[in-house]
């Protein structure tokens, strides 16, 4: 109860903080200067830290080389992060994902720098780690390589219909097959 | 960098809080109100209107063929939500989505009541699956029509759906992303055909979608309805042609009867009753917008509580948008641990805006309940006093839908030659700057329709505390006005709301 009237002032005392993109979804921004190429940039929290995590070029294709720009710095004081992290990528599947290590990076001028080259398309997540007092931090970020295939979800939807429609239309014959020995019977006597 | 929409100037605040106190004063000290009578207009007897009223109530080929385009678009903002650009403001999918349909219905039932519910394209697509008919009526066989549990009947999971939508939609981020707002629009369909499957007549518009019942409630507040046009007839029709359908036509699909039908809340506008009635007793009507929350809707708890969490919901939508929304979560996280997406915070921050009006409105209901000298049960008192929070709910949530609506145009055009966004850059912060200043009203005309909006609100809550609460019980008028300080804390809170920068969607 004291945390959530806590919450609640420090929701109306918090007015002049800056607003973040929605915390965990990419979002993709073009600078104004025409020649850097678009980024995708996700932002998260993590512990005492919060992470802001940028892609180059936005749309990674196969093949190509790509960059992972890291960025943490500590909630309460700001200070940037200054240790190694270490990168690894793996299959963004539910199973069978394969994991393979980037690097490990130092701080350079206050960012962590990750080169990558995947030859497949497909979902991926890039996970970077990094211990702060002797705590240990993992964080997760989705990297699309290519165009992927969505025929899943809609796959997915369509056996749901067809068998739920499927079910439903054996029963229904089932229940006019009854319907119709019972009358039958009922003529017969 | 974040940009922001504006919030109302302050003159307009003043005028909405000089105009709650008055208008609060004059309801505690006017005459207690007789029940009104109301005049309407059938709409198919206006000139040029009625015209297009008796086109599209004439066959159902106007309508189906509405629902084929707009089950066409449908699809195409799911296949561009899976496969085009994950950029939001660049794919059809999100911003037709979120920018124009999402924002834009809400304001349709302002004129046009649950005339979307009509055209809706996850119900025409799981008609068209399980009935296997584009229109006639199809044969009982291919559903299992089983009648929907007693638990169930009610809005009760209409209210948790739509506090499910608004979970992904504020919390998940779903309107930034195309991919996701693809596999909702799919959940819902399937949702739909397997509603329609197994229960009988239309189940999931009735009781379970959450777009529906929003409509639905929202729609009691509409200058619209669909009412029989001599009540007589209908006392004395055997047939009940509009509950049961008629050999072509399907019956209600939300089983109302137009003889006793005395709300809109239910009512999908498909038109079933006026195909199907062989008197042709059944007309759309212009009235007065007020009529139906004022005196006609019969309250119920479930529904009360459903109107209730509309007005929180839709306060909630707007608290999410202020920049300092954001740092709260933030903070809040970080105090109790959690990480990665805020999730769990989002959803303790969500539960919690949900609950404190809740409790507020309970508490002002008691008060209101034992200062009437406990006359009425206290459900009653909570029911029906709980009408006077929709025109509070749809007030602001228009005025708020009208800054994505006016200040977030998007370039169609580009869209729809390629909805799913290929090859196209996200927009700069020039170019988001320079879309967000194409506004198409100016900003004194949108501030003073949203100002005007928030008004009318008010004036309506206050009607409906006078008309109900004094038909209620007049012996006191002073046992309302828990509830009347309850509307004017929401009104003020929702005001506070409009004056701030709003944070922009996309």
């Amino acid at each position: 109860m004291i945390r959530a009237l806590l919450f609640l002032l420090a929701s109306i005392i918090s007015f002049d903080a800056l607003a973040h993109h929605i915390l965990g979804r990419p979002s993709y921004s073009l600078g104004d200067d025409s020649n850097t190429p678009p980024s995708m940039q996700v932002e998260t929290q993590i512990g005492d830290f919060y992470v802001t995590y940028m892609v180059f070029p936005a749309f990674p294709q196969p093949g190509k080389q790509g960059r992972v720009n890291l960025y943490a710095t500590r909630r309460d004081s700001g200070k940037t992060y200054d240790g190694q992290v270490t990168f690894t990528i793996r299959d963004d599947k539910w199973f069978g994902s394969h994991q393979e290590a980037l690097g490990t990076q130092n701080i350079d001028d206050g960012v962590y720098r990750q080169g990558f080259l995947v030859k497949k398309a497909g979902k991926y997540l890039i996970q970077a780690r990094f211990h702060s007092n002797g705590e240990p931090y993992t964080i997760d970020f989705p990297l699309r390589i290519g165009q992927v295939s969505s025929i899943g979800p809609i796959g997915i939807a369509a056996i749901v219909i067809f068998s739920v429609l499927l079910i439903v239309n054996i029963i229904q014959r089932k229940r006019l097959l009854r319907g119709k020995i019972q009358s039958a019977g009922r003529e017969s006597n | 960098m974040v940009m922001t929409h504006p919030g109302l100037p302050d003159y307009l605040v003043y005028l909405n809080w000089v105009f709650m106190f008055l208008v609060s004063a004059w309801a505690l000290y006017t005459r207690v109100p007789e029940k009104a009578v109301h005049k309407c207009i059938q709409l198919n007897r206006v000139p040029v209107l009625g015209g297009v009223v008796r086109f599209l109530n004439r066959s159902p080929w106007p309508l189906l063929l509405i629902k084929i385009v707009i089950v066409a678009v449908f699809i195409t903002i799911i296949y561009a939500g899976l496969q085009g650009t994950p950029v939001p403001e660049r794919n059809l999918a999100t911003v037709l989505t979120w920018n124009l349909w999402w924002a834009g219905l809400i304001i349709a039932i302002f004129f046009l009541g649950s005339a979307w519910c009509a055209v809706c394209p996850w119900d025409a697509i799981a008609t068209w699956l399980v009935r296997r008919r584009l229109w006639k009526r199809a044969g009982s066989n291919n559903s299992l029509n089983l009648k929907v549990p007693g638990w169930l009947r009610n809005v009760w999971p209409a209210l948790l759906m739509f506090m499910a939508l608004s979970w992904f939609e504020l919390g998940a981020g779903v309107t930034v992303d195309p991919y996701a707002t693809a596999m909702l629009s799919l959940a819902m369909v399937v949702m739909a055909t397997v509603s329609l499957a197994i229960f009988e007549n239309k189940a999931f518009c009735r009781y379970f979608c959450p777009v529906g019942r929003t409509v639905g409630f929202y729609s009691q507040l509409a200058p619209v309805e669909l009412r029989p046009i001599d009540k007589a007839v209908c006392a004395d029709c055997e047939t009940l042609e509009c509950y049961h359908g008629s050999d072509l036509v399907e019956p209600c699909p939300t089983s109302l009867v137009i003889g006793t039908l005395t709300q809109n809340t239910f009512c999908t506008s498909c038109g079933n009753c006026v195909q199907s009635c062989p008197e042709k007793n059944v007309s759309w009507n212009l009235r007065p917008q007020s009529v139906e929350v004022k005196q006609d809707a019969r309250p119920h708890w479930d529904e009360a509580w459903f109107m209730l969490g509309l007005l929180a919901l839709t306060s909630f939508h707007g608290i999410t948008m202020l920049p300092f929304w954001f740092d709260s979560m933030s903070q809040l996280g970080g105090w109790i641990g959690d990480s990665g997406r805020l999730l769990f915070t989002f959803s303790a921050g969500m539960l919690l805006v949900i609950l404190v009006p809740a409790g507020i409105y309970s508490l002002s209901a008691y008060w209101s309940y034992k200062w009437s000298g406990e006359v009425n049960h206290y459900r009653q008192v909570f029911s029906t006093l709980a009408f006077a929070l929709l025109p509070l709910a749809f007030s602001y949530h228009i005025a708020h839908n009208l800054n994505h609506l006016v200040r977030e145009p998007a370039d169609w055009l580009s869209l729809f030659k390629n909805p799913l966004g290929a090859g196209m850059q996200p927009l700069s912060m020039d170019g988001k700057h320079e879309r967000y200043m194409n506004m198409i009203v100016s900003q004194d005309t949108l501030s003073w329709i949203q100002a005007g909006l928030m008004l009318f609100g008010f004036w309506l809550a206050i009607q409906v505390v006078r008309y109900r609460g004094f038909a209620m019980y007049s012996e006191t008028r002073l046992w309302v006005l828990p509830v009347i300080v309850f509307a004017v804390m929401m009104h003020g809170f929702n005001l506070w709301l409009m004056a701030q920068p709003m944070t922009m969607r996309m």
